[in-house]
């Protein structure tokens, strides 16, 4: 009796099982990969905004410290974005007319809030909050990145569950003085393995990870 | 000993261990809690469940949607993102105000606490207070004035208004002007009316609300010869006599009172003192459910046996203390044969051997006669002055004519009335039925409306004008004790509007007058002190203005008078039923009936959500044929109204109570129409809130009796006859005060214990002055952001309440004790949920804390399956993404919004603990007090919340008491939350309580 299936179907059949199990197996892991690239988490994304605000001049160039236009962050959870007045001081004497300035412009007559683009966005489950992290020597650099080299600002970080841990876990591998926490660039003198742990000690720092510290 | 769980039910099913109960108590949820909303068949469901899950996965490949940030655009210095703030203000209701502080986050009120510095709420806030908050944000609110139908503006109001305008119909002096307000003690009100008045000498204002304080007006009116009002200190009184007063939870004061009352019955130790209530009421109020004696008897019948307990102190305390011919117009005619006469005595030698120490209040409803009775025996007790002291009623024109409603509808009738004002109110529902109100309004040429919405008044005035909501508007009240308070806007008007003040300023020919001016015009020449920005600013601060508090008066008696009234008795005693109307829980007179969070508030007592019904003894509803849940015609002299019978253990017999404020019909309220019935059908004009009833069983067309579900939550969740709630009589705990010490303390256990360290959070709730009150209830829903579900959600079992109050029944199904017991997550040390949460969604924190995680919670309610106390709620839909734009503004930022698909429960307010120990981190303290929101709102204090290592703190103190006790002790879950057993304080002299005979 010729057989009913001709050999090349056993071959077909073990590639189709094959492909089947690859696929079982790898669509979970690829997915589970493909989440944390920074296609989907967002890292190095940088939106475009309404006015090319550039960072490299007002911190490099100008040395205006971040809490001059950030100004809640060292009281509430939010770091605050500036209002439209806060740009009125000095740009009513430079960059006065330009066509870059006119949003601002537009906004203070109107009364209409300049629309920014979010660039750290966190889901709305998370209660990040900024005053306690610059409180506890958390650097502005450490999340957010050389901002004063960012022509357009940029994520930074990942902002996934896993990179939160990854100091949550043990803080005083991040941690800086208080005082050096704008500082951009900053580099201790003594070793972070030294200097970690004491400042830990000193600002009563402590890994915290049960899940209400940001999930409420 | 009440240790016997099997003396505690909960209800009818219960008490009788009914088939039914037996199958409810088998089950984890409800019946229907796992069924599908109508309409959806099950392959319909398995077909929309395919197509989501291949919609999530397409989702998951688009990239994120990117957010906006507006920041302002000058900076706001009342207005950080991220930090709420707190301003004060007050809200008015009954014409008394109460002192609240409104959390504001970014310009939106999100929460109503009560101001401590405020005597009537010492920072206590009432269900009525905080669910007032989503009112103001209720999308179905009036938007626009209108003349006839046509839409218009406010100058066009305001000019038909205006004198030119309004002159010719009214006349020179305003003869045919009329003004319909609330019962208010407003002085900017009342500076507004006195000026129209100028303005129209013979203009006339009338004040009608349906529960205003008639009865006890006329009453002081009669034996002082002014409206005087009676303010009790129950801080001072070893011995209360309530006379169908529910003063723990129906007063204008009742925060406060609850506050002064539980002092004295929060006992620390086995010896302390405690205070005694004994209560007289025909239905059972919260008042009656924690008094230690309560004697049933229809709200007709509470008169004579006020005159009882009046003959008897003057019998023990001697004729003496009352003149002579009023002592025999007491006891005058009166038939020897008392009923309840050993209950009746022992009470009267309870109260003369307590004299000066005690309080006798007679509740609104009852005619002036048992006022007077309250009075006298205030007096002959010796109480005036030491516990009861008098001031000039703050209302209005208190129990003068203008409160009397019929002598304006007459008016109307009559043609004289050329035009009507209406500020307020919703007098076309609420006014009594026999009056035919409509037709009066129809007799007036022109008539204005000022309300929220446009509701049956709105839709019987020609013209209408949208009404501000007390948290958008500028104001004044005055508390019961005459402290005058600001009422300060915490945001815009969100649809426009006009306050009360600005439409008077409108009939005085000033349309652009605003109340912000009105009112700092009226308080500069008030306001003590040569600076008057730094005294309005200091009034607006503190929400009280200094100094304003009434003085006492001393009562000059007209004793002629009171004899007379006292003659004029009621006739004699008939039997047969009686229907009692009643101030609702949850709506108050009707107001609040668009309010889903107070909609969904299970009544304290019946626990009844959504709707009303006609609450009746078992033994009488035996006597007329009736079983639960049939639909019953009530009728009083032709006055019918239709409504579901609901079995009230303990509800006085041959008494039918029905709450006011349902049966809503056509107007802009869409959420109330249609719920429950009207009472204001069955009330009457120049007759009391009760009076004589026929019930007939409503049949339909077969014959058989027509139902209707009614969506109670008392049998949900329940405990299977374990001993939970636990009770001793004071005599009982001084003899064992460990009476509930086998309830505590470690049991042996497998798992490890809890690390000890830093903060370790506690609760502990005392079951001796829980009322049952269910403010802490509305106060978890507004924080935590709780959805609600509807009535066909909560028949199905899916309510969301976090905390609910379980009230408890023990003894015969006559007249039973009532214990009241808090049930919130118990924050168990062992917790059963966390084992057996396949994805690890609830978890421990080090600081003791029962943690639910809403983002892992894939929705397997293993949890719930596990839980002994049935404290977590499951989202079976998206309740949240039906709401309105307006109503997400309430939302607290601080809590994530849950979606379907998730289990909640009670987190012991985790954000108000982060946000404290992160505010300790950055100023290097130890973490500062923590409140949680169900404890703030407490009137009673019942509810203490800190850490287990601040030593000296109230919890730790608390928890040292000998009869605290762990729900559900045997199972080794070393609960966190820990009870006070209830503490009773019975009389021992009291033959057996028992309304019936």
């Amino acid at each position: 009796m010729p057989s009913l299936f001709s050999r090349s179907s056993n071959r077909t059949i073990r590639l189709t099982l094959g492909i089947v199990l690859a696929a079982a197996v790898g669509i979970p892991i690829l997915s589970m990969i493909w989440v944390r690239t920074p296609a989907v988490t967002g890292q190095h994304s940088s939106p475009p905004q309404p006015i090319p605000f550039d960072h490299r001049i007002h911190v490099t160039g100008l040395q205006i410290d971040c809490r001059y236009c950030h100004s809640s962050v060292e009281h509430t959870a939010n770091a605050g974005l500036p209002a439209t007045s806060v740009c009125v001081p000095c740009h009513s004497q430079v960059w006065r007319d330009g066509p870059l300035f006119a949003p601002v412009r537009r906004s203070l007559a109107t009364g209409r809030p300049i629309p920014w683009q979010r660039v750290n966005a966190l889901p709305d489950y998370v209660y990040f909050n900024h005053a306690i992290h610059v409180h506890k020597g958390v650097g502005c650099e450490t999340c957010h990145g050389r901002v004063d080299r960012m022509a357009r600002v940029e994520q930074a970080a990942p902002l996934t569950m896993s990179w939160c841990l990854d100091c949550h876990r043990g803080p005083e591998r991040q941690i800086r003085p208080v005082e050096q926490v704008t500082t951009m660039g900053w580099r201790s003198s003594r070793p972070q393995a030294v200097l970690g742990p004491e400042l830990a000690r000193r600002y009563g720092v402590s890994a915290l990870t049960h899940c209400t510290t940001c999930h409420r | 000993m009440t240790n016997d769980p099997r003396r505690w039910w909960r209800d009818l099913d219960e008490a009788l261990d009914t088939p039914e109960f037996r199958e409810a108590l088998a089950r984890e949820f409800p019946a229907g809690a796992a069924a599908l909303p109508e309409g959806l068949t099950r392959r319909s469901f398995v077909r929309l469940l395919g197509a989501s899950i291949a919609l999530a996965g397409i989702g998951g490949c688009f990239e994120r949607p990117r957010e906006r940030i507006l920041p302002y655009v000058s900076d706001q210095p009342e207005s950080t993102p991220g930090l709420g703030r707190h301003y004060a203000t007050s809200m008015t209701l009954g014409g008394y105000a109460t002192g609240l502080l409104v959390e504001s986050h970014a310009g939106r009120p999100t929460k109503i606490e009560g101001n401590p510095d405020h005597p009537a709420s010492l920072g206590a806030a009432g269900v009525y207070e905080q669910g007032s908050i989503l009112q103001l944000y209720d999308p179905q609110r009036a938007r626009g004035a209108r003349i006839g139908r046509a839409g218009t503006g406010w100058p066009d109001v305001a000019a038909l208004l205006s004198p030119e305008r309004l002159e010719p119909v009214v006349g020179r002096r305003g003869t045919g002007l009329r003004l319909l307000l609330e019962p208010s003690a407003s002085p900017l009100v009342a500076e507004l009316l006195g000026r129209v008045g100028e303005r129209y000498p013979e203009a006339q204002a009338h004040f009608y609300s349906p529960l205003d304080s008639r009865e006890s007006d006329h009453a002081s009116v009669a034996a002082f010869g002014r409206a005087l009002r009676p303010l009790y200190s129950f801080r001072s009184a070893d011995v209360v006599l309530a006379l169908d007063a529910d003063f723990l939870a129906g007063l204008p004061f009742s925060l406060r009172y609850a506050r002064d009352f539980a002092d004295r019955r929060r006992i620390a130790a086995p010896t302390d003192a405690m205070n005694r209530l004994y209560v007289v009421e025909p239905g059972l109020s919260v008042t009656g459910g924690i008094a230690d004696h309560r004697l049933r008897a229809r709200a007709v019948d509470v008169e004579p046996l006020a005159r009882a307990v009046l003959r008897g102190v003057l019998a023990i305390r001697g004729g003496h203390v009352l003149p002579p011919a009023v002592a025999s117009a007491v006891g005058d005619g009166e038939p020897a044969e008392t009923p309840h006469r050993g209950w009746i005595e022992a009470l009267a030698r309870d109260l003369a051997a307590h004299a000066g120490r005690t309080i006798v209040i007679a509740g609104e409803r009852q005619p002036a006669r048992v006022h007077l009775i309250a009075h006298l025996l205030n007096a002959a007790l010796g109480n005036v002055g030491r516990t009861v002291r008098y001031i000039d009623a703050p209302i209005l024109e208190a129990g003068a004519p203008s409160h009397d409603l019929p002598a304006l509808i007459a008016a109307m009738r009559g043609g004289a009335v050329r035009a009507l004002v209406v500020f307020d109110g919703n007098p076309l529902y609420a006014a009594p039925a026999d009056l035919d109100i409509a037709a009066a309004f129809r007799r007036v040429p022109r008539t204005v409306y000022l309300g929220l919405y446009e509701n049956e008044t709105a839709r019987a005035c020609g013209t209408f004008v949208p009404a501000l909501h007390y948290l958008e508007a500028w104001a004044d009240g005055c508390a019961c004790d005459g402290t005058a308070s600001l009422v300060q806007p915490l945001l815009a008007p969100l649809y426009g509007g006009k306050t009360e003040a600005e439409l008077m300023a409108a009939l005085l020919g000033q349309p652009d007058a605003a109340a912000h001016a009105l009112l700092q015009d009226l308080w500069r020449g008030r306001l003590t002190g040569s600076d008057f920005a730094g005294a309005w600013d200091e009034a607006l601060q503190r929400g009280v203005i200094a100094g304003t508090a009434a003085p006492d008066v001393a009562p000059a008696w007209r004793w002629g008078d009171v004899g007379s009234v006292l003659e004029d008795r009621p006739a004699a005693r008939e039997a047969g039923l009686e229907v009692v109307l009643d101030q609702d829980a949850r709506v108050y007179d009707g107001r609040f009936a668009n309010n889903p969070w107070l909609q969904e508030l299970p009544d304290p007592i019946t626990k009844l959500t959504w709707g009303n019904a006609a609450l009746l003894s078992p033994a009488t509803a035996a006597h007329l044929g009736v079983t639960a849940g049939d639909l019953v015609d009530l009728n009083r002299g032709g006055l019918t109204v239709r409504v579901a019978a609901f079995l009230l253990p303990g509800h006085g017999d041959d008494s039918v109570s029905l709450r006011l404020g349902y049966g809503r019909g056509q107007g802009g309220e869409a959420v109330a129409e249609g719920v429950g019935a009207n009472a204001y059908r069955l009330l009457e004009s120049g007759m009391s809130h009760f009076g004589g009833l026929v019930v007939s069983i409503a049949r339909g067309a077969g014959g058989a009796p027509l139902r209707e579900r009614l969506a109670s939550t008392q049998s949900h969740w329940r405990l299977e006859g374990r001993p939970i709630a636990m009770r001793a009589a004071l005599d009982e705990y001084r003899r064992n005060p460990a009476f509930a010490a086998s309830e505590n303390g470690r049991v042996l256990s497998l798992y490890e214990p809890p690390a000890g360290g830093g903060d370790q959070w506690a609760m502990v709730i005392d079951l001796a002055t829980c009322t049952g009150c269910s403010a802490c209830v509305v106060a978890c829903q507004a924080e935590n952001n709780i959805p609600v579900v509807g009535k066909q959600g909560v028949l199905d079992g899916r309510e969301m309440q976090w905390l609910r109050i379980d009230r408890y029944f023990e003894g015969n199904i006559e007249n039973p004790a009532v214990l009241m017991q808090p049930m919130l997550c118990q924050h168990c040390e062992k917790a059963p949920c966390e084992y057996v949460c396949p994805v690890s969604a609830t978890l421990h924190s080090p600081d003791g804390l029962n943690e639910m995680v809403y983002n892992r919670c894939i929705g397997t309610r293993f949890c719930s399956n596990n839980c002994p106390y049935k404290v977590r709620r499951f989202n079976w839909f998206d309740y949240n993404a039906e709401i309105a734009e307006t109503e997400r503004m309430v939302k607290n930022p601080d809590v994530t919004v849950r979606g379907r698909g998730v289990m909640e429960k009670c987190t012991f307010c985790v954000q108000r603990i982060r946000e404290a120990q992160i505010a300790a981190g950055i100023e290097g303290a130890a973490t500062r007090e923590v409140r949680t929101a169900c404890q703030q709102a407490c009137p009673t204090r019942a509810i203490t919340f800190g850490s287990l290592n601040d030593t000296g703190s109230d919890l730790v103190r608390r928890r040292a008491e000998p009869r605290r006790y762990a729900a559900l002790h045997e199972l080794g879950t070393e609960p966190r939350v820990q009870y006070l057993a209830g503490i009773t304080n019975p009389n021992p002299a009291m033959p057996n309580d028992d309304g019936g005979e």
